[in-house]
């Protein structure tokens, strides 16, 4: 038997950083390959509208999954497009998907604000009343365990696999890998296609599990907490999961503080986890002494020169 | 495919800037068509209504102009810390944070009707701007933190803090739904100019002039270009790469400061959420699309004022206001396009021999 409040506070934990640590995980695919997507903010909303309506309109979760994910991945391909093609500036592409990514899930979702959704993704093994730790694990929905699968699977792909290891050395050394005969353009643009198809995986999670109905600016700064992640995790997937778990404590922490006996504003409470990830941010950097680990060649459009 | 080789223009036109925002505005209105004929609208009905009511009249001009001070200071700001090299995403909650200081300073001290009191007030919403950016500048500068992310998420924590504050010691009683601080004075208004036109446009004129002067014209500006541009240059030169990128943070952040300074004082008279409706992320577009050229900030900060003021007042035949945001994105999406063609060349492969 274990206390009831912190059954629902690592519940919570769990929710939040599945939600927090699928788009940090693709952003990470993205970035090993030098390519830095600031957009992640707006394909987690494109995913999770696009995937809302897609569950009121057919009343199947699988083919609402499916569209969520495959419309943030379509909606990443212009910063593929623009930044690996055309070789513009990443950070302003990036930028400039986010803001697109909101105010396009804006337009698109208006008709569907306040709709209450029919189905909802349960959890596979249903667990009335869950009070162990064991059945807190058992009782979340699909997309949890999906994100499980991916971390390993990312892990094993990225470190063990022909395409993982050229994934690395593109973002390493773009000289070097083109002069290997690396496929450098291919692999970047597959790289950013597949980190917003994981943001649209985190963004059905949000509308579909989470919260669940659509409604404007919910996303809430979690894309770009997402990608302060992916420093903390210092570009490896174990550890950015670890630092998932961490921010999503802290993010179900606070509206439970109460419950604990600490009086403070719930509107302070809302802005504790960006307060935090600035902190940690901070220290992390401090404390890695600059250097993060970050892929070398990242935001560094390639550019064969004239031979 | 392999018989074509891409090969980078040793010269660009000197106004490739330029064609390139004409080119992705152009794109732009045709996505926005697109757009409108998916939701059975007539886009040339649409566009023509926005026209009409964004620059028709003195009083619709007018209001366009008032929206396009803060994209103005702001994407000033953002270019001022663009010559070190750096990004400032947090213009939105430095917006918020010049109101802020604005009131906090209004509060404190007894009100007097002279230019001067008002003059105190904007220098305090300017420092509130600097206030909201001395975190992330400071670490930058110390220690390298992605500066980023770090005044992106200070949008958010100002935010929160400002509903904070009207929901708490600042609320008005009066204001019941719409929770907002007191009104204040009279006294402390912007004079019209003509129309509804504030003269906070005036001061986004001067501003404009300054920003020019700073990164264009004045030592300072050519040792931040300095600074952002090769830190062994820098250390030859004997500048402090540090030092020039800690002040560009703080003018800089200043600056958005100041447009929520003159939006309280202008429009809202009143510390509320409605201070900035995302001006400090459509001032990043305003900033980027000109190639963080002042001037060009200036002109295109004013058509984005009348297109968001457009977007505005479509809502009245069932056309969302998201157009006009959507309109500003794809602009800067165009223009990158278009930038490629500028800067690149596509020439047939010669065999060699």
């Amino acid at each position: 038997m274990v206390d009831i409040q912190f059954i629902g506070l690592l519940n919570a934990t769990l929710q939040a950083a599945t939600l927090l640590f699928i788009a940090a995980l693709g952003e990470l695919i993205t970035e090993k390959s030098g390519i830095l997507n600031l957009g992640v903010e707006g394909m987690i909303s494109i995913g999770a509208v696009s995937g809302f309506i897609a569950a009121i309109n057919t009343g199947s979760l699988f083919f609402a999954i499916i569209i969520g994910v495959l419309s943030a991945s379509v909606f990443a391909s212009i910063h593929a497009f623009v930044t690996v093609v055309l070789k513009q500036d990443q950070t302003v592409s990036g930028l400039i998907l986010t803001i697109l990514g909101l105010s396009l899930s804006s337009l698109i979702g208006k008709k569907y604000v306040g709709k209450k959704l029919d189905v909802k993704l349960e959890s596979i093994v249903n667990i009335a009343e869950p009070d162990s730790i064991l059945d807190i694990f058992l009782s979340q929905n699909i997309i949890f365990y999906l994100g499980i699968l991916l971390m390993v699977a990312t892990a094993y792909v990225l470190k063990r696999t022909m395409f993982g290891r050229r994934l690395e050395a593109i973002g390493e050394d773009l000289k070097s890998s083109d002069s290997m005969g690396l496929k450098i353009a291919k692999t970047q643009f597959i790289a950013t296609c597949v980190g917003g198809a994981f943001a649209g995986l985190s963004g059905v999670y949000l509308t579909l599990s989470y919260v669940p109905y659509w409604t404007d600016g919910m996303t809430a700064g979690r894309g770009w907490i997402a990608l302060a992640l992916v420093i903390f995790g210092g570009w490896k997937p174990y550890r950015t999961a670890f630092g998932a778990l961490l921010f999503g404590f802290l993010e179900a922490l606070g509206p439970r503080l109460q419950t604990y006996g600490f009086e403070m504003s719930p509107y302070i409470v809302k802005i504790t986890p960006y307060i935090i990830t600035i902190l940690v941010l901070i220290l992390l950097t401090i404390f890695k002494n600059g250097d993060t680990g970050a892929p070398r060649n990242i935001g560094i459009p390639f550019f064969r020169e004239n031979r | 495919m392999n018989n074509y080789i891409l090969s980078k223009k040793l010269f660009r036109n000197e106004l490739s800037t330029f064609y390139s925002f004409l080119i992705g505005f152009i794109i732009a209105l045709f996505v926005g068509s697109l757009i409108l004929l998916i939701q059975d609208k007539n886009p040339i009905d649409v566009f023509s209504l926005m026209l009409k009511l964004s620059v028709g009249s003195i009083n619709s001009l007018s209001n366009s102009l008032n929206k396009a001070i803060p994209l103005i200071l702001a994407g000033l700001g953002i270019s001022i810390i663009n010559s070190v090299r750096l990004w400032n995403i947090g213009a939105e909650g430095q917006i918020f944070m010049g109101a802020l200081a604005l009131n906090f300073f209004y509060i404190n001290t007894s009100i007097q009707n002279s230019a001067l009191y008002i003059f105190l007030l904007l220098t305090a919403s300017f420092i509130g701007g600097s206030i909201c950016i001395l975190i992330p500048a400071l670490t930058k500068v110390l220690f390298g933190v992605n500066e980023i992310i770090t005044t992106l998420l200070t949008n958010y924590i100002v935010f929160g803090l400002t509903i904070y504050l009207i929901n708490g010691v600042w609320k008005d009683p009066a204001s019941l739904n719409f929770p907002a601080a007191a009104y204040v004075s009279e006294l402390v208004y912007l004079p019209i100019i003509v129309g509804k036109l504030s003269s906070g446009f005036l001061i986004c004129i001067i501003f404009t002039l300054l920003a020019f002067y700073i990164k264009d014209k004045s030592v300072f500006g050519y040792e931040m270009r300095i600074a952002g541009g090769s830190e062994l240059t820098a250390i030859y030169a004997g500048i402090s790469a540090k030092q020039k990128a800690f002040l560009a943070m703080l003018i800089g952040g200043g600056f958005a400061g100041l447009a929520g300074g003159i939006e309280l004082l202008s429009q809202t008279h009143r510390v509320s959420t409605g201070i900035s409706q995302g001006f400090g992320y459509t001032a990043i577009i305003v900033a980027a699309i000109t190639g963080m050229r002042p001037l060009g900030i200036f002109l295109v900060g004013c058509l984005f004022g009348a297109l968001t003021i457009g977007g505005s007042v479509i809502q009245t035949i069932g056309v969302s206001s998201y157009i006009a945001e959507i309109i500003q994105a794809t602009t800067l999406f165009g223009a990158l396009v278009a930038q490629f063609f500028f800067s690149y060349e596509i020439k047939k492969k010669v065999e060699n021999g």
